[in-house]
């Protein structure tokens, strides 16, 4: 590794980035060892399955390679920038499959979501990741289920409505509320919000 | 307005910022956002509260023949020159607005750009150059408009580029692969009647064609799945379509 290439992980992921700006591929490698495992557990999340998250985690990293001058700091983190890459293209991807996954999830959706305690007993390495899955257990279930319909399974508002037979108003105003209670919850623990 | 307004953006900014509107709810919501850009803040601050969300999957670990399968592409693309590595939509804008560019020559780099990445493709660079040539004339302002329909939702993106007042190059990214007796086929649509406007192929990510009918103002142009070697008529539904605006 050259003398460059040693100091790489020293460096913040905006200046990485702005290397990678400059086709250096040893910045893009330092991004990927940071931020591969969450845009893959993210992407599996999404996609349910392995090879499909990688496929997932792949187009999105080849992606921000590509368009790494479309960053701009000001309006994302880079980790922020690099997954909402992985979800915009996964919930085009969960789109795109369409029914093939409805009936998945409307058997998911009839079953009684997980209690916290059970969901969030996994213990987890990174503390940020640790206290959004705490925020998270604090919002009603029906809410949050609400909210992982639309984020991670890439159903439209209308289709959630039809999914778990309530109005279409229900659905926005629980929306509207998960949103408001995980802002709150998280403005009082001070925590950093993903720019 | 586009049937957005105050009250609907309020209606609808949380499902916005999570991903969950319709394609045309989103568009429309977009095009507000466009032209008001003081609530562009607002939005940004619910979307970074979405994005938290991102982080709360159970965590799972990556092969590591994943991470060697993106850096094999990566490193491959940082050793060719910086060019052919943008995307094919930024070569087209910045080869397009360099003001004292001549018109034809922007056009004749812009193919050579779109290209020279793709060995597969490299077999149609003298064919289209030639054929841009003929598209020299007096340089002026060039229009981009963007295509939408069926394609779109599948993650192809396409622009149609007028080079001079009635020729233009579609520009396709990440089209959807069609059956090997079948071809895209590009139509020009003059007062509801469809002219053929040439054949491509998606290969790779990327491809640009030469619409071979010239286009006027309130043309249609339009993109559909035909047997190989084209059709008189459309016989299938559109990909993509957009209004020329010329």
């Amino acid at each position: 590794m050259t003398k460059r290439g040693r100091q790489y992980p020293l460096l913040a992921d905006e200046d990485l980035i702005s290397l990678v700006e400059e086709g250096d591929a040893q910045a893009f490698a330092v991004l990927y060892d940071r931020h591969g495992r969450a845009a893959y557990s993210l992407a599996y999340r999404m996609m349910g399955e392995r090879q499909a998250a990688e496929d997932l985690t792949q187009e999105a990293f080849l992606k921000a390679w590509r368009s790494a001058a479309s960053y701009r700091a000001e309006r994302a983190s880079v980790r922020t920038w690099i997954l909402s890459i992985v979800h915009n293209r996964g919930i085009d991807l969960l789109r795109s499959l369409g029914s093939r996954r409805r009936m998945q999830d409307k058997i998911e959706a009839s079953a009684p979501t997980s209690q916290p305690s059970e969901a969030f007993a996994e213990s987890w390495g990174n503390a940020q990741r640790e206290r959004v899955r705490e925020g998270l257990g604090t919002l009603p279930q029906e809410q949050l289920k609400i909210l992982e319909l639309s984020y991670f399974s890439g159903y439209t508002h209308v289709e959630i409505a039809d999914l778990l037979d309530l109005p279409l108003g229900t659905v926005k105003g629980r929306m509207r509320l998960g949103l408001k209670k995980m802002k709150e919850y998280f403005g009082s623990q001070d925590m950093v919000m993903p720019r | 307005m586009n049937g957005m307004d105050h009250r609907r953006f309020e209606e609808l900014k949380d499902a916005y910022v999570l991903g969950a509107l319709p394609e045309e709810e989103r568009r429309k919501f977009k095009e507000y956002l466009a032209a008001h850009p003081e609530r562009r803040a607002e939005i940004e601050e619910l979307g970074a509260v979405a994005a938290l969300l991102a982080l709360s999957p159970q965590e799972h670990e990556p092969s590591a023949e994943l991470r060697r399968s993106v850096m094999a592409t990566v490193e491959a693309e940082a050793a060719r020159p910086p060019a052919s590595r943008r995307s094919p939509f930024a070569w087209i804008r910045e080869s397009l607005s360099a003001r004292n560019f001549a018109l034809g020559a922007a056009a004749a780099l812009l193919v050579i750009g779109l290209f020279s990445w793709s060995m597969l493709l490299r077999g149609e660079v003298q064919d289209l150059q030639g054929r841009v040539q003929s598209l020299q004339g007096q340089p002026q302002e060039p229009q981009m408009v963007e295509l939408g329909g069926a394609g779109t939702e599948q993650g192809a993106r396409a622009e149609l580029v007028t080079l001079q007042g009635d020729r233009a190059v579609l520009v396709v990214e990440n089209m959807p692969p069609v059956p090997e007796d079948k071809t895209y086929q590009i139509w020009v649509i003059e007062d509801d009647v469809p002219k053929p406007g040439g054949l491509f192929k998606p290969r790779g990510d990327s491809v640009a064609a030469v619409v071979e009918h010239p286009l006027g103002g309130g043309d249609v142009i339009a993109v559909t799945v035909e047997p190989e070697g084209g059709s008189p008529k459309p016989t299938s539904k559109p990909m993509l379509a957009a209004e020329v605006r010329t």
